[in-house]
């Protein structure tokens, strides 16, 4: 049902919903008719979640407001409805009651304002629309809403949020207008037929205005077009309108109502119809066309929820997910400080080899360090394992080992190194840049060294930095 | 040999060239570790392309090879023809599977025994060593369909003696660089990919479908949460009751700043949800431009960099005083034209002028009732509406743009020149019809946010 208390279920849904992209395309796909049909989809999805509400639901705390609300003010209506009746129609025996009075509570003023109501319709989509704001039923909600109330306290916190459409709290207001004036013409119907049962009343009409008997039979007839060929007894007829004419200082014609007094009374069948068609029947209309209007103000606000659109695009949109289903474990990054490091080379070493250097590149990288050596070692790179043990077997004293400081050590390295240094006393590590940047290596490039030599933790391995 | 079910491509290479910050751009995902430190992956980690729970295919980020020359070494020792191979590299793994010193080799080796397809990733911005060739010796035994791919972590440039050397070991040889990477070279990679084997070519290619639905689907989705928050924003309105016969300027202050606190808030939640649709959610942003601690959001500085100026916003001001106008002219049934837009025109210019710098009026309500409050909002700074428009599709730009292998902090600095790339005349009067009706709190239905989310989409799309 597309009613306000599921418009506020799916706010409150969509305000406090943690549900996952999966669970939302889940229920799309357990669903595949609502697809199309986004409207019952959001219904659909606001009654599934609705048990994970906490409790008081806000639907449920404002509709008992509202209710409490409406109902009070339609009692007030009524019983002011009815004892305007009341007074409208008291007659004390001397002076006849004029109808036009009671014509205008209940054609007249009725029609006003429910013209003032159409209006209201048409500009309800505006927030400030004064024709909404002008309704008794506005003035009156915001005045009691003023006052100290337990309930009103417990609902300002969450109506201060309530991020509810203008529209929907327009027609909210014109649709409750429409009840409360219902309220009031069933207390002036009330009056009437209490008034007409329990007293004998004598009804005239009076105008200073200079208006013939027959003008205002034909203006009545006009009014009653609605009833007057099914119950022409329930309009009065020239007769009776000649003879209830009154004037207060006409003498002759109150000796003439006074013999006519039973005749007089007819005009309560009028007055009756009057208020079930105009006060009543009009206003039903009215009142079922602002309960469409709100009904149709709700159905277009459903999509304007704030976080609707984006569960409507969760539930039918395909799910695409190219994430890892596992999580990686966290490494160490951390620097370290290598304790063994020199910053300039010796003159000459027992032996200088290359890790994946070719023996060109080596005498190159020498001439720039000005390191001599009789021996000069080409190892890693495409050399076989047999052929590095075997360049192992000519290295002894102090080595020089240069590494090309952008390729991270593998564990290659590091088997080659460990088997080095049982052969050697000293291995000088220089990871090299490359020849476009004269050797010179980088300072992050460095540091990967230096925290791979930092975990082998030999006194015999040092660090060209 | 497995059966195979989807297609699966293993990252393989040597340490540090940058295999996970590729997988990490291929599968959209910020949370996969990257570092200059080697050894960083120590697991093979799977990452399938999933739609709606089904695997399309899966890409594999392995360590990379450690000891490959003594894995080699063994293979070779096996003296069999080239159908037998792969049988070889099996017998490997079983032999090796719980020795520690092949540990990486197993990882990286396993998904291709299972039958994912090779992608083999160097770095052209460091020369070629023989040292590879022990690697792809490796991979030429598995016979694996293979394709490499040349990443430039550094500015140098050898990719040519890459070329040259990577030809003989792999039929298809890409350039991709996973820290600038658009929705183009990631499908032209797919295409890559697809060729790698017929069975794959179908699935692979509906992938690539997917990735430009999904691209479109975060456009979407980011157009729609920035026309939400410009409509919150700008409709927003914020309340302080009080209990004394008036209120103080403490309180009207304390009203401003909950408001402007209110209004940032819906920036920064508009930011996270659109990094969230990125997937960009551990993102390390530089915070002060987006704090308003220098710029601020309310500053005239900032209005005009990144809103309109006096004069931009004059004209939008009189273009929308002459839509009353010409409302004016309408219910006079034509008499008044050209008066009724002038006046019109004149009073919408007017008011632009001197909206430029206030927020929104504080009124007090109730003063007679008894419950007494202050209130204020909606926006009426006409400026605003641009100024957060600009700073949320900035944002969004910078955020669609950038790769998610980059783990770099984010700055956002946003110059006075983007605003000429997004803001035309005729987007001006467009925009400003909807942000007229959002600061007038009247009710927006879903078609009208629809044209308003289309505008902020084409310009997304502008911008992208």
């Amino acid at each position: 049902m597309m009613n306000l208390k599921a418009y506020l279920d799916l706010y409150e849904v969509l305000q406090q919903d943690r549900s996952t992209r999966e669970e939302r395309r889940n229920f799309g796909l357990t669903f595949p008719e609502l697809s199309k049909q986004p409207l019952q989809q959001l219904l659909k999805w606001a009654s599934e979640k609705r048990v994970t509400l906490k409790k008081p639901l806000l639907s449920e705390t404002l509709s008992s407001y509202l209710y409490g609300i409406t109902l009070t003010l339609s009692v007030f209506a009524f019983i002011l409805g009815l004892l305007s009746g009341v007074g409208l129609l008291s007659y004390n025996g001397h002076e006849p009651v004029n109808v036009i009075y009671f014509m205008a509570m209940v054609i007249f003023v009725p029609l006003f304002t429910m013209l003032l109501a159409l209006f209201s319709m048409l500009r309800a989509n505006s927030a400030q629309s004064i024709l909404v704001h002008i309704s008794p039923a506005y003035w009156m909600e915001r005045m009691v809403s003023l006052l100290p109330n337990k309930l009103e306290t417990q609902l300002k916190g969450s109506l201060s949020d309530l991020k509810v459409s203008p529209l929907v709290l327009n027609w909210l207001v014109i649709k409750r207008s429409q009840m409360i004036a219902l309220s009031f013409s069933l207390g002036l119907l009330l009056a009437l037929l209490g008034v007409v049962a329990t007293r004998d009343i004598a009804f005239a009409w009076s105008t200073t205005l200079s208006v013939s008997p027959e003008s205002f039979h034909s203006f009545l007839n006009t009014l009653a077009f609605a009833w007057r060929d099914f119950f022409p007894w329930a309009v009065p007829s020239v007769e009776l309108v000649e003879q209830s004419q009154y004037y207060r200082l006409g003498e002759k014609l109150a000796d003439e109502m006074i013999s006519n007094a039973s005749f007089l009374g007819e005009w309560w069948k009028f007055l009756l119809f009057a208020t079930l068609f105009y006060a009543l029947v009009l206003r039903l209309f009215v009142y079922a066309l602002s309960v469409f209007g709100l009904k149709r103000a709700i159905a277009r606000s459903f999509l304007t929820l704030e976080g609707a659109q984006a569960l409507l695009h969760d539930m039918n949109e395909p799910l695409i997910s190219t994430r890892a289903s596992t999580h990686e474990k966290g490494f160490n990054s951390e620097e370290v400080l290598y304790p063994r490091t020199i910053d300039r080379f010796d003159r000459s070493y027992d032996a200088v080899l290359g890790w994946a250097i070719d023996r060109q590149a080596l005498t190159v990288i020498n001439e720039t360090t000005e390191v001599i050596s009789p021996a000069l070692y080409e190892t890693g790179g495409a050399n076989t394992l047999e052929e590095d043990r075997s360049i192992m077997e000519h290295c002894h004293g102090e080595v020089l080992l240069y590494v090309k400081a952008w390729e991270p050590p593998t564990m290659d390295f590091m088997d080659f190194l460990e088997m080095l240094l049982q052969k050697t006393d000293k291995v000088l590590i220089a990871p090299m840049g490359t020849q476009s940047r004269q050797y010179q290596s980088k300072e992050k490039d460095l540091n990967v060294w230096a925290r791979k030599l930092f975990g082998l933790n030999s006194p015999k391995v040092w660090l060209k930095v | 040999m497995e059966e195979m079910t989807h297609p699966k491509f293993a990252v393989v290479g040597h340490p540090n060239k940058g295999k996970s910050a590729i997988v990490s751009s291929l599968a959209l995902d910020d949370s996969v570790q990257i570092s200059d430190t080697p050894g960083t992956t120590t697991v093979k980690r799977s990452f399938p392309l999933k739609v709606d729970g089904k695997v399309i295919y899966e890409l594999f980020d392995t360590p990379g090879f450690q000891r490959a020359r003594r894995a080699l070494e063994w293979l070779e020792g096996h003296d069999v023809s080239a159908d037998k191979k792969y049988e070889v590299v099996n017998a490997f793994i079983h032999t090796f599977k719980e020795d520690p010193k092949f540990n990486d080799e197993i990882e990286l080796l396993e998904p291709i025994m299972e039958g994912a397809g090779i992608i083999y990733v160097v770095d052209a911005s460091k020369p070629y060593g023989e040292e590879y060739e022990a690697e792809m010796e490796i991979l030429r035994w598995t016979g694996q369909p293979s394709m490499a791919l040349i990443n430039h972590i550094d500015e140098d440039d050898y990719t040519a003696e890459w070329k040259r050397a990577l030809g003989h070991y792999f039929k298809i040889v890409r350039t991709y660089n996973p820290m600038d990477v658009s929705l183009e070279q990631h499908l032209s990679i797919l295409e890559s990919m697809a060729q790698l084997k017929e069975e794959w070519t179908a699935p692979v290619k509906a992938s690539m479908d997917f990735f430009q639905h999904y691209y479109d689907a975060m456009l979407h989705q980011s157009s729609e949460a920035i026309s939400q928050a410009l409509q919150s924003a700008i409709s927003l309105t914020e309340t302080l009751y009080f209990e004394s016969d008036n209120a103080t300027e403490a309180q009207k202050k304390q009203l401003e700043t909950h408001y402007k606190n209110s209004l940032r808030a819906i920036e920064s939640d508009t930011q996270k949800s659109i990094e969230s649709i990125w997937k960009h959610e551990h993102l390390e942003k530089n915070q002060n431009p987006l704090s308003f601690d220098d710029m601020d959001l309310f500053s005239e500085a900032s209005a005009s960099l990144f809103g309109l100026t006096r004069k931009e916003l004059l004209m939008t001001g009189v273009s929308s005083g002459a839509v009353t106008g010409a409302g004016i002219d309408l219910l006079f049934a034509g008499h008044t034209f050209f008066l009724g837009g002038a006046i019109g025109a004149v009073a919408g210019g007017v008011g632009a002028y001197f909206a430029f710098n206030e927020l929104s009026e504080i009124k007090v309500f109730g003063k007679t009732l008894g419950s007494k409050y202050l209130e204020i909002g909606p926006m009426e700074n006409r400026n605003f509406p641009y100024i957060l428009l600009g700073r949320l599709l900035y944002h969004t730009s910078v955020i669609a743009k950038r790769s998610h292998a980059k783990r770099d902090k984010v700055v956002f600095e946003m110059q006075s020149s983007f605003k000429e790339k997004w803001l035309d005349d005729s987007l001006k009067k467009e925009l400003e019809k909807y942000h007229k009706k959002f600061r007038s709190g009247k009710a927006v239905d879903a078609e009208e946010m629809k044209v308003y989310d289309t505008l902020i989409y084409g310009t997304l799309q502008k911008l992208l």
